[in-house]
């Protein structure tokens, strides 16, 4: 499925909603996404990602890359993500700098910093 | 057995996706589960689009992308062909575990390409003979009763 990504901002808080597979080809077009939101100077960055479907090292790249232009003191939330992605966020240590949430807003018992 | 006949697609980072779907119907109808699926598709996606961007793009060449997939006692196999500069991925430095630990903001960007694809599969192997480079996965035939 083709790579999809919107984007809302609620207060100091800017949402990313992404769909389809996020690959080599794809990643730009996130990449695009993340220099808007950063130029918006969020409190937190939230990236939906329930509706992905596919993520390669590409992706991952653009949550460093994201991570580093926002700076360690803006949160970077990474909502739902299907079984497949949440193991390569573990494997790769990125649940250790971003919260891994099930929903946003978090649940209070969700909300506890990256281990 | 393997099928000799490889499928063509162009060595473009367009022609990865169809490669990744082309790879899951084979692997779907070889009766993996979903997980090694995604598994492998993954690891083929990062090697193929390492392929495309250091053998094919950065040595200035063009060229295509060859996949053959089989079944037998082992497990499921798939072969990946190209015909650009040499690129061994299993040769390639891996981040540590202490790379893995550091924070986003502390990262480079190396390597974690190559590592999805060695922790995708069971097995990758590289071939090179002039002229072609064969990247081979290789997901084993879970035991029974698994």
């Amino acid at each position: 499925m083709a790579f999809k990504v919107s984007s809302a901002v609620t207060g100091d808080v800017v949402s990313l909603t992404l769909a389809g597979e996020l690959d080599a080809t794809s990643a730009p077009t996130f990449k695009t996404e993340i220099d808007k939101a950063v130029g918006q100077t969020p409190h937190s960055l939230v990236v939906q990602v329930k509706d992905l479907t596919f993520m390669a090292s590409a992706g991952l790249r653009v949550l460093i890359y994201a991570k580093q232009k926002l700076g360690s003191r803006v949160a970077l939330y990474v909502v739902a993500p299907q079984e497949t992605i949440l193991s390569t966020l573990r494997m790769t240590g990125f649940d250790k700098s971003v919260y891994i949430v099930d929903q946003w807003p978090p649940m209070e018992t969700d909300a506890r910093r990256p281990a | 057995m393997i099928e000799r006949s490889f499928q063509t697609l162009p060595g473009t980072l367009e022609a990865v996706a169809r490669l990744r779907d082309s790879v899951e119907k084979r692997a779907d109808a070889a009766g993996l589960s979903r997980k090694a699926i995604y598994n492998l598709c993954l690891a083929v996606d990062e090697i193929a689009t390492n392929v495309v961007l250091h053998g094919y793009q950065e040595a200035g060449r063009t060229g295509p992308l060859r996949v053959a997939t089989g079944l037998d006692d082992e497990g499921f196999t798939v072969i990946l062909e190209d015909e650009g500069a040499p690129f061994d991925a299993t040769r390639h430095a891996l981040p540590s575990a202490e790379d893995l630990a550091r924070p986003l903001e502390e990262r480079t960007v190396g390597g974690l390409g190559i590592l999805l694809a060695l922790r995708g599969v069971d097995a990758l192997q590289y071939e090179s003979a002039p002229g072609v480079n064969r990247h081979i996965f290789v997901v084993k035939r879970p035991p029974p009763d698994a």
